[in-house]
């Protein structure tokens, strides 16, 4: 499933290393900065940087080409008359703005889903480890097990499921299988046993707060860290998401962009005139992401460290 | 967009739970075509509602044409992926789920397929045998089981060559009448420029080698009584595989640039593929490749001519326009259909917007195809070329209900070729016995033809 | 917990207490029962009230999915007829769909294949992690917050659309890189049988690589400043001090990248199904994934499908219980 946590990419280390928490300006050799070491080391760099950056910048030139000159011209170099806007333009006006359609889906299906999702692991995961009661560590068990299934396994199954109330090609059929996050109810429950303070929750208890409220009001409070990053990952992972869509949806306007845009590159064959299509929404779906990932990217390794750290 | 209470959620979870126990609930995706008693027209005065699933560009602008006739009867045309690539599972889904369009695009072989899930409605039960001898013969022959029609010919794909006179003159050669001087073409092509070559052979798919076959006159599958005879390894077929393990072996023929793909399109732009053989509706996929204008130009394929029993001319693809099970308006579906591909307003909207295969319609090929075009140097190939084709075909190939995996099979197997390490004589052979036991997976019974 | 049996937990709760994690929080042993017998029930309701959503969605999106996944794994359809006309017939069919799923040889060699593909591609992507993370972290090192995040931004891109993005890079004609290699006398070609595997690989690792390396640069920060002083105290060089202070220092997390990777190419799906269409080299089971979808979506063969899910989950199952036994071991020590 889609809300499988990471699959490729692992879990937020959590293990061993750094468990000291004292994140020192660490680096090494300080003593002295060799100049060839430099010029080596950077030049390294580079070279790796231009590796990230070639199919970026790629469809940066090509989606400022029109068809014909995307198969003639320097696909390194932009043509003689670069036609950007028209293309853009084009993209986004393609059968009445199906496109942004797609974005939006994107947006709602990563944005809602992931709030919610992050939302009922924070309290399973607080319940799981804040609790002690008969069969948590089997539910504890099943819903870790539930990261290893493949998606295929459960989409099909889902589909039919689904098909039967109704739900398969709406928006649900997407958005509910997305609020699971059995990666974010473990880190969860390994975050709350480590952040949210006992005595305090005592104290609320002799106070007469009810169990609900000590959890809304401490509990998330104290967990913060750990739901930025089970956020971001859900959001990633809903966003990311390629299968579940692909075997629930019919109706092209429920689709998110990656099915959406593969939709298209499924027709260059036929109609060459979708290459610009592809490649413009490739180059629209892609510098929203890319400015989100550097200005989140605080976040992104404030979560991994506290992972590492709290863990 | 439905809304979705926790109750309906949790009626989900109970009918679910029922479905394990049962395990032949909603499970059971394969069911056998039922003859439920027909759906009655609706009410005049009602307006109904048709969608239409397809892959064919433009399609809603043919489906305009007729709702600006007929308000009564509105058809929405929604694209999915082509067949194989998307398309077919969604329907198949769609059919699993009891949901899905009234009409969908199928294509010819996979007819028996969607028969098999339950699919399809039995188009004669709605008056279609009154409409079918408007159709070529063979057509209405591929669509017919069980003494009925299972679905509309929609379009097909009579085959012929397309190729580069000037690129066959430079080695003082034309369009191979045989399939051996085929072969001494190819050779000579890839030998006066060693990046260029005749044609490309697509390796990964082997509907192509199957319409060799079909056109040598090979019958691989046949029904009798409750079961399925197997014979794929007649001489018809093991010759034509031969043939193509000499040109695959020789590295004559491309085997990585499979027709239709980016490269190949490329490669067409740059001259260094010659010619092509393919169904009639490769003419405006040909016409995707840069720079290609005015250089091909229109001849019969090639012809075995030493295997006797053989044909003129095959089939390559080739669509029907299937009335899907969930349909509540077959009627209304069945009058659209036939509407599309027998009137010539509907046969010409096709060509117009969808640059549609070959019409299925006796004596009409569209008003286009009767003229000459300017990619193809103003040849009339239409009538010239692909009328004459369309008749002359093996009447007797009937595709199974596994053919989607057959072919697989066949491609995977075909893939090993490549590389040396099997040829296609064997992949056939080792293929009958595996198609088989795909008959038997599949709950049928099969042998192989003694 | 019931209460009798609550009571007996307390004592090795009060004793894993020192511990840390273990005995925190309301754990519904003595400090609540003390305690009047309404605020007893609440807590011991509490645990359910807030795992409920979370149940509910997990149960109907994975556990439902799954145990029906495993009943059609055992049920075989029959039909008689041509089409099945005559009536069809699903009923128990033992292990013959697991039978049929491993006796072709496609599903096992797609097995083959991403085992293949995840010892190269990951070994791979792991070492271009590590040495990103420490060039990044080493004095030695220009602007090493740009390139950090440059680095990182394929993570960003998800795997459809990087794989979209690439297959253009592929495609001759298209390709620049092909132009590139052809210009200076290579032919190379992305898509063919040999090579399609490593374009693949590519895909994933230019995705993923840079994520991994800012897992690591995070383990690398939390090295105290004190471990790096006694190391050139003692007069470690940078080379000395990556290979023996730093990279036992952060090879727990390198493990666990490495082994959470190996399971996730085990699922590999989107990639090769994307460029399906750009390569005649990519069947419709190049990947376990693949080979399931086709079953259940090419081939309607659902009993089949599910035994194949299964199968791959299974896989799965083992290679983390392998991963949890060699973390053990190495705790142990």
């Amino acid at each position: 499933m889609s809300v499988a946590p990471p699959t490729r990419r692992p879990a937020p280390a959590r293990e061993g290393a750094g468990r000291t928490g004292s994140v020192a300006s660490s680096a090494p050799g300080r003593t002295q900065r060799r100049p060839r070491t430099t010029i080596l080391v950077t030049a390294i760099l580079v070279v790796v940087a231009v590796y990230f950056l070639v199919p970026v910048y790629w469809v940066l030139v090509a989606a400022t080409k029109s068809t014909d000159d995307l198969f003639t011209t320097n696909g390194f170099w932009f043509s003689d008359s670069p036609q950007l806007l028209t293309n853009l333009r084009l993209v986004v006006s393609y059968d009445g703005g199906l496109f942004l359609r797609w974005l939006a889906n994107s947006f709602l299906y990563a944005g809602v889903g992931a709030v919610l999702a992050t939302y009922l692991a924070a309290a399973a995961g607080y319940a799981l480890g804040m609790y002690r009661f008969r069969g948590s560590g089997l539910i504890l068990g099943v819903v870790l097990g539930g990261v290893l299934v493949p998606a295929t396994a459960t989409a099909l199954p889902l589909f039919l499921l689904f098909s039967q109330v109704g739900v398969a090609n709406t928006y649900w059929s997407v958005l509910i299988p997305s609020l699971v996050s059995p990666f974010g109810v473990f880190l969860c429950r390994i975050y709350s046993q480590a952040a949210v303070p006992v005595s305090v929750v005592e104290a609320a208890r002799i106070d007469g707060a009810g169990e609900l409220r000590i959890f809304h009001v401490l509990a998330l409070r104290a967990m913060a860290p750990a739901l930025v990053t089970v956020l971001l990952f859900q959001t990633i992972a809903i966003w990311n998401n390629y299968l579940l869509p692909l075997v629930m949806l019919a109706d092209s306007r429920l689709y998110p962009v990656t099915l959406g845009l593969t939709t298209w590159r499924g027709q260059v064959d036929r109609l060459p005139e979708f290459y610009q299509l592809t490649i413009g929404g490739v180059l629209v779906s892609v510098v929203p992401l890319v400015v989100l990932m550097v200005l989140l990217q605080r976040f992104w390794r404030g979560g991994l460290t506290e992972g590492a750290v709290k863990a | 967009m439905t809304t979705l209470s926790r109750r309906s959620l949790l009626r989900g979870g109970v009918l679910g739970a029922a479905g394990l126990t049962g395990l032949t609930g909603c499970g059971t995706v394969g069911t056998a075509p039922t003859s439920s008693g027909t759906i009655p027209p609706a009410a005049s005065g009602e307006v109904v509602r048709l969608q239409y699933w397809a892959w064919l560009k433009d399609l809603q602008q043919v489906c305009d044409v007729w709702n600006a006739q007929r308000p009564d009867v509105q058809v929405e045309a929604v694209w999915i992926p082509g067949g194989n690539v998307g398309g077919y599972q969604k329907l198949f889904a769609a059919i699993a789920a009891g949901s899905g369009p009234d009409l969908a695009q199928v294509e010819m072989r996979n007819v028996p397929s969607f028969l098999l899930q339950g699919g399809l409605v039995d188009v004669s039960q709605y008056g279609f045998d009154e409409v079918a001898p408007r159709y070529d013969r063979a057509l209405v022959e591929q669509v017919s089981f069980l003494d009925a029609a299972w679905a509309v010919p929609q379009d097909s794909g009579p085959m012929a060559t397309f190729y580069r006179p000037d690129l066959l003159e430079e080695v003082g050669a034309g369009p191979p009448a045989t399939w051996a001087e085929w072969l001494d073409v190819a050779r000579a092509v890839h030998e006066a420029d060693p990046d260029r070559w005749l044609e490309s052979f697509p390796i990964d798919d082997a509907s192509v080698f199957i319409a060799y076959a079909s056109q040598a006159g090979a019958v691989w599958f046949t029904p009798e009584d409750d079961r399925w005879l197997v014979r794929m390894t007649d001489d018809a077929t093991l010759a034509v595989a031969r043939h193509f393990d000499t040109a695959v072996s020789e590295g004559v023929v491309n085997t990585s640039l499979a027709p239709y793909e980016p490269g190949w399109f490329a490669a067409v732009g740059d001259g260094r593929i010659a010619a092509l053989t393919s169904g009639s509706w490769g003419d405006a996929l040909l016409q995707g490749a840069s720079g290609a204008s005015g250089l091909f130009r229109v001849a019969p394929m090639p012809v075995w001519s030493d295997i006797p029993g053989s044909y003129g001319s095959s089939y390559l693809g080739g669509s029907t326009l299937a009335l899907m099970a969930g349909s509540e308006h077959p009627h209304e579906a069945l009058e659209f259909a036939t509407w599309m591909t027998t009137s010539p307003e509907g046969i010409d909207a096709m060509i117009e917007h969808s640059g549609i295969g070959w019409s299925p319609a006796t004596g009409y090929i569209g008003a286009a195809r009767e003229e000459g075009s300017e990619f193809f140097g103003g040849q009339t190939y239409g009538a010239e070329v692909f009328a004459p084709a369309a008749q002359e075909q093996n009447l007797d190939w009937t595709w199974p209900p596994i053919a989607q995996q057959v072919m697989d099979g066949l491609s995977d197997r075909f893939r090993g070729v490549v590389g040396g390490g099997t040829t296609m004589v064997d992949a056939i052979a080792a293929m009958e016995g595996d198609v088989v036991e795909i008959f038997r997976e599949k709950g049928l019974s099969a042998e192989v033809a003694s | 917990m019931s209460a009798p049996t609550a009571a007996r937990s307390a004592a090795p709760a009060g004793r894993r207490a020192g511990r840390g994690a273990g005995a925190r929080g309301p754990d519904g042993a003595g400090t609540t029962r003390s305690r009047g017998r309404g605020r007893s029930s609440g807590v011991r309701r509490a645990p359910w009230v807030l795992m409920a959503p979370f149940l509910v969605v997990f149960v109907l999106s994975f556990v439902l999915p799954i145990l029906y996944a495993v009943g059609q794994s055992f049920t075989r359809v029959q039909r008689s007829g041509l089409f099945g006309e005559e009536g069809t017939t699903s009923g128990f069919g033992g292990l013959a769909n697991y039978r049929q799923a491993l006796e072709g040889t496609a599903f096992v060699e797609s097995v083959g294949r991403v085992v293949l593909f995840g010892l190269v591609q990951v070994t791979v992507m792991i070492a271009l992690a590590t040495v990103l993370a420490l060039l990044l972290e080493s004095a030695s090192a220009r602007w090493p917050g740009a390139f950090r995040t440059l680095y990182f931004l394929p993570y960003g891109i998800p795997g459809v659309i990087a794989t979209i993005l690439w297959s253009f890079l592929y495609v001759p004609g298209l390709s620049p890189l092909v132009d590139v290699a052809g210009a200076v006398g290579l032919d190379v070609d992305f898509l063919g049988p040999s090579t399609v595997l490593w374009s693949i690989a590519n895909i994933v690792t230019w995705a993923y690589a840079g994520y991994n390396m800012l897992i690591i640069v995070a383990q690398l920060k939390s090295i105290p400043g004190e471990l790096y002083e006694a190391a050139r105290v003692d007069g470690a060089g940078p080379v000395r001090i990556a290979r023996s202070l730093q990279l036992p220092l952060i090879r727990p997390a390198l493990l666990l990248a490495t082994v959470f990777s190996i399971i996730g190419t085990l699922q590999l799906f989107a990639e090769p199904q994307v460029l399906q269409s750009v390569s005649t080299a990519i069947s419709n089971e190049y990947t376990p994934n693949l080979a399931a979808y086709n079953s259940a979506f090419n081939n309607n063969d659902y009993g089949v499908a599910a035994a194949q899910s299964v199968l791959i989950a299974l896989a799965a199952f083992v290679l983390s219980g392998l991963f949890l036994a060699l973390t053990n071991r190495k705790d142990r020590s």
